[in-house]
C-alpha cells in the first residue's frame, strides 16, 4: 500500500520549468531517499508534496486521501478543510531545523499535537518526554532552542515531527547544516526510525547513509527522475551518464 | 580609521565636555552656596540716585546721602569696597537676582515686599501717625470726620492724604475732614493744637513720639492714635535666601547703634526723628525664616506650578496612553492589510501609510478636527476636540506602527512559517503563537523609539487648542513671566519618557530568554 503518490507533477517558477513531469511513490514502512546535483528540483519536490509549494499540474495523494488532481493541465486542489485533514498526515524536518525559538524543547514538540490536532496536553506531554528521551535530550526539556547545539536542535526537531504521529515523514538535506561528527549521530537516530518501520523520504548528500538505509532511490536532475530502483541498482550500478557522473563528484 | 571611529570619537569630545562643564557648574553652584563673607572684598549696593536724604547726586558728580554714609560705615566695619550702584528703579530685581548688586539700600519701603526679599531690621520708620490732645475724643482716624487736622506742608502726612498714589481710604478721610491745614512747622503745629484751632496734628512717627515725650516733661498732655495713617518702613533688601551677607550687615549696624555711630550718621542727615533701628518690638520682615523659605520656596513654587500643570501633564498621559492603545493594534491590522493578498486593499494600505507618514501631524489633527465641517458640513462640538486629538495621533501612529511590525515580521525566516504551516497550524495560530511573539521582540528597540517620540509629540495637541501639559505651561509662563513652567515641564517629559524607556527595557529584558 502506497502513503504517498503522485502522477506528472509539474511546477514552474516563471519561467524555469523546475519539475517537468514527476512520478513519485512511497510505500508504508519504507524508506525513500532522493539524490541529485542542485538544483535539479529536490527541494522544490519536497516542498510540493509538503503542500509549501502549489503544484501547476499533476495528481498526487496520501493514503486514501486526494490533495490534487489533474484537470485540464491544471492541479486542482481539494477544499482548504480536506487539505487541513491531509496535513495530518505527514511531517517535515527542515535543514535548518525551524524549531520555534520562543517556545521551550517541550513546547516546541507538545505544542502542535495541543492546538493543531487537540489531542489531551497531559498525554501529549508524556509522549513528548518519551520522544525527546529517545532523541537523547531528557536533560533539555526546559532549554530554549538558542541554547542547543545544531545537533541538538535537529533532534528537537525530528521529535517534534514524530509527536505529531505521522504516517510519513520528510526529511530535507537533515544534516548538510550540521558537523560531519554530528550527522553521524542525526543519521543514526534516522536508521532507528528506519528500522521501526517508520515511512521516510529524505534527500540527502550522504550517499553511504542513503544505500544503508534507503529502500529506494530516486536520482533527480533537470526537473526530472533520471533513475529508480533500489540503493544497489541506482548507487552501485548507475545506468544513466548523469547519475555516474554526479556519483563520481561526491565521491572526490 | 573608518567613520563610526571619527563619529565616536566626536561622541567622547562632546561628552565629556558636557561632564566638564556639568563639574564645573556644579563647582560654581558648590562655591556661590559655601561662600562665607569673609572671603568678600566688595560690597556692592544699589540705590535710586534720585532720593534724597537717602541716595542722590550732590551736584558734583558724587553720590551722598544718609543710606550711603551707613552702607560706607559698614563697610569698613567689614573691610569691605563699598560700590555705589546707581540702579534704575524698574530693574533692582533683575539687578538683585544676578548678582550684579549685593542689595539695595535705598530708603527701601518693606511694607507689601515682605517677602520678596531676604530684609535688615526696618532703620527708617516712614509711618505718618495722628496726634491729639490727651482730653480729646479722638480715638482712630475716622473720629476725624469733620475735624481740622494740620500737616506739615510738603510732608510724608501730605502725600499720605492727597498724593496720587495714597489709599482711598485717607483720600476718603481727607475729604471728609473739615479742613486739612497745611503749617510751616511742627511747633506752630502744636500750638495750634493746644489752642485748639486745629484737632490733631498727623505727622511722621518718629517726630510725633519726639515732639509728645518732649512736650510731656512741660505738663503738655498728648497721644499718639494706635491705628497709624499710613505704616512704612524702610530696610535694606537682600536676595532672597541671602541670610549670610544681611547678617554680617546688620550686626555691623547693630554696633553702630549701640557705639552711637548710627545716631551720628542720622543726626547728620537730619533724620533722628525718624530712625527706628530696635525700635520696633517685632520686625516681621526681618524675623522671617528666609532661610527655610528658600528651599521650601524654591520647592513650594516647584509644587505650585506643578499643581497648575497637573490637569495638562494628565491630559498628555491620556493622550499618550489612548493614542498606544488604539495605534498598536490599528498598525498591527494595517500591517496585515499591506502584506495581504487582495491587491486593492494591499494598495490602499500603502497609500494610507505613505500619506501618514508624509505629511505632518499637525496637519493630520486640524483635517480630523475640522474634517467633519468642512467636508461633511457637520457642525463640530468641543468635545469633539478631545475625540480628535486621540483620533489624529492614533491614525497616524498606526501608520509608523504598521511599517515597523512589516519590519519586524519580514525579519522573522521564513522557515518559522513554513514550519508552523507544515505541522497544520491554522492563520491565526500562525500569526499569534509563532509570528506575533517573535515579531514583538522584534520591534521593541524601534517602538520604544516611536513610543518615546509620541510622548513630546503630545505637545501637538495645542494645534487643537487642547490644554495638554505643554500648552498649559506656555500659559502658566506667560502669566508667571518666567520659564520656569516650561522648565517644569521639560521635566514632566524628562522623566516621563525615563519611565518609558524604563519599563520597555524591562520588556526587552523579559523577552531575552531566548534569541
Amino acid at each position: 500500500m502506497n502513503v504517498l503518490e503522485c502522477r506528472g507533477l509539474k511546477k514552474s517558477f516563471g519561467e524555469l520549468e523546475v519539475l517537468k513531469d514527476i512520478n513519485f511513490e512511497v510505500e508504508k514502512g519504507k524508506v525513500v531517499a532522493i539524490l541529485g546535483p542542485s538544483g535539479s528540483g529536490k527541494s522544490t519536490l519536497l516542498r510540493c508534496m509538503t503542500l509549501l509549494e502549489t503544484l501547476d499540474d499533476g495528481d498526487m495523494a496520501y493514503s486514501d486521501m486526494t490533495v490534487c488532481q489533474s484537470k485540464d493541465g491544471k492541479a486542482s486542489y481539494v477544499s482548504k478543510k480536506d487539505l487541513r485533514e491531509v496535513k495530518k498526515k505527514f511531517s517535515l524536518v527542515f535543514q535548518n531545523f525551524n524549531l520555534f525559538p520562543h517556545y521551550s524543547v517541550l513546547k516546541n514538540v507538545v505544542d502542535a499535537p495541543v492546538s493543531v490536532l487537540r489531542r489531551n496536553k497531559k498525554e501529549v506531554t508524556r509522549e513528548a518526554e518519551e520522544l525527546l528521551a529517545k532523541v537523547g535530550l531528557s536533560e533539555k526539556l526546559d532549554a530554549y532552542p538558542s541554547q542547543l547545539s545544531g545537533g541538538q536542535q535537529q533532534r528537537v526537531a525530528i521529535a517534534r515531527a514524530l509527536a505529531m504521529k505521522p504516517e510519513i515523514i520528510f526529511f530535507d538535506e537533515p544534516t548538510s547544516a550540521l558537523d560531519p561528527e554530528i550527522t553521524a549521530g542525526i543519521l543514526r537516530l534516522l536508521k532507528e526510525l528506519a528500522s521501526q518501520k517508520m515511512t521516510m523520504v529524505i534527500v540527502t548528500h550522504e550517499i553511504d547513509f542513503a544505500r544503508s538505509v534507503a529502500d529506494e532511490v530516486y536520482f533527480m536532475d533537470g526537473g526530472l527522475v533520471i533513475e529508480k530502483g533500489s540503493p544497489e541498482e541506482v548507487i552501485d550500478n548507475p545506468k544513466n551518464d548523469r547519475t555516474r557522473t554526479f556519483l563520481k563528484k561526491l565521491e572526490k | 580609521m573608518n567613520k563610526k571611529n571619527v563619529f565616536k570619537k566626536l561622541i567622547m569630545t562632546l561628552l565629556c565636555c558636557a561632564l566638564l562643564a556639568g563639574i564645573g557648574l556644579s563647582a560654581t553652584a558648590c562655591a556661590n552656596k559655601g561662600s562665607s563673607q569673609k572671603n568678600r572684598t566688595k560690597f556692592t549696593i544699589g540705590f535710586d540716585a534720585e532720593f534724597p536724604p537717602y541716595g542722590y547726586d550732590n551736584g558734583s558728580g558724587e553720590y551722598v546721602g544718609f543710606d550711603l554714609d551707613l552702607a560706607a560705615e559698614v563697610a569698613k566695619r567689614n573691610g569691605w569696597e563699598l560700590v555705589k550702584q546707581p540702579i534704575e528703579w524698574n530693574s533692582k530685581d533683575l539687578e538683585l537676582s544676578t548678582g550684579a548688586i549685593d542689595c539695595i539700600w535705598s530708603g527701601f519701603t518693606i511694607n507689601g515686599r515682605q517677602a520678596d526679599y531676604t530684609w535688615s531690621k526696618a532703620y527708617v520708620d516712614n509711618s505718618q501717625v495722628v496726634v491729639v490732645k490727651n482730653s480729646s475724643d479722638i480715638k482712630a482716624p475716622e473720629d476725624l470726620v469733620n475735624k481740622i487736622v494740620a500737616v506739615q506742608a510738603d510732608s510724608s502726612a501730605l502725600s499720605a492724604f492727597t498724593a496720587e498714589d495714597a489709599s482711598e481710604e485717607n483720600l476718603n478721610l481727607a475729604h471728609s475732614m473739615k479742613e486739612l491745614t497745611q503749617v510751616g512747622d511742627y511747633n506752630s503745629a502744636f500750638l495750634n493744637l493746644e489752642s485748639g484751632a486745629v484737632d490733631a496734628i498727623c505727622m511722621d512717627t518718629g517726630v510725633a513720639s519726639y515732639e509728645v515725650k518732649t512736650r510731656a516733661k512741660k505738663g503738655a498732655e498728648y497721644r499718639i492714635l494706635e491705628q497709624r495713617i499710613s505704616s512704612e518702613q524702610y530696610g535694606i533688601g537682600f536676595k532672597k535666601g541671602n541670610v549670610d551677607l544681611r547678617d554680617a550687615v546688620q550686626k555691623s549696624l547693630d554696633d553702630m547703634l549701640a557705639d552711637g555711630t548710627f545716631d551720628q550718621i542720622a543726626k547728620k542727615w537730619s533724620l533722628e526723628e525718624s530712625v527706628c533701628l530696635g525700635q520696633l518690638g517685632t520686625d516681621e520682615a526681618y524675623l522671617q525664616d528666609d532661610r527655610e523659605d528658600i528651599s521650601t520656596g524654591l520647592i513650594s513654587r516647584a509644587i505650585d506650578i506643578a499643581g497648575q500643570l497637573l490637569s495638562g501633564m494628565l491630559a498628555t498621559i491620556e493622550i499618550f496612553l489612548l493614542t498606544l492603545t488604539f495605534s498598536l493594534p490599528l498598525g498591527f491590522l494595517l500591517m496585515r492589510i499591506r502584506a495581504c493578498n487582495i491587491t486593492i486593499l494591499s494598495l490602499l494600505a500603502r497609500i494610507y501609510i505613505s500619506i501618514m507618514r508624509g505629511t505632518p501631524l499637525m496637519l493630520q489633527l486640524l483635517v480630523v478636527f475640522f474634517g467633519p465641517y468642512y467636508i461633511l458640513g457637520i457642525n463640530v462640538s468641543t468635545s469633539f476636540r478631545f475625540y480628535a486629538v486621540i483620533i489624529g495621533f492614533s491614525l497616524n501612529y498606526a501608520a509608523y506602527f504598521a511599517e515597523i511590525f512589516r519590519a519586524g515580521v519580514e525579519g522573522i525566516p521564513q522557515g518559522q512559517t513554513e514550519a508552523a504551516q507544515v505541522l497544520g497550524y491554522s492563520q491565526v495560530q500562525k500569526t499569534w503563537k509563532i509570528i506575533f511573539p517573535q515579531m514583538v521582540k522584534r520591534v521593541l528597540p524601534p517602538v520604544t523609539n516611536e513610543i518615546i517620540t509620541l510622548v513630546k509629540d503630545t505637545s501637538l495637541a495645542f494645534a487643537l487648542a487642547y490644554t495638554e501639559v505643554f500648552t498649559l505651561a506656555k500659559q502658566v509662563s506667560a502669566a508667571d513671566a518666567s520659564i520656569f513652567p516650561l522648565f517644569i515641564a521639560g521635566i514632566f517629559y524628562y522623566v516621563f519618557n525615563a519611565l518609558v524607556a524604563w519599563g520597555m527595557s524591562k520588556v526587552e529584558n523579559a523577552l531575552k530568554y531566548y534569541d
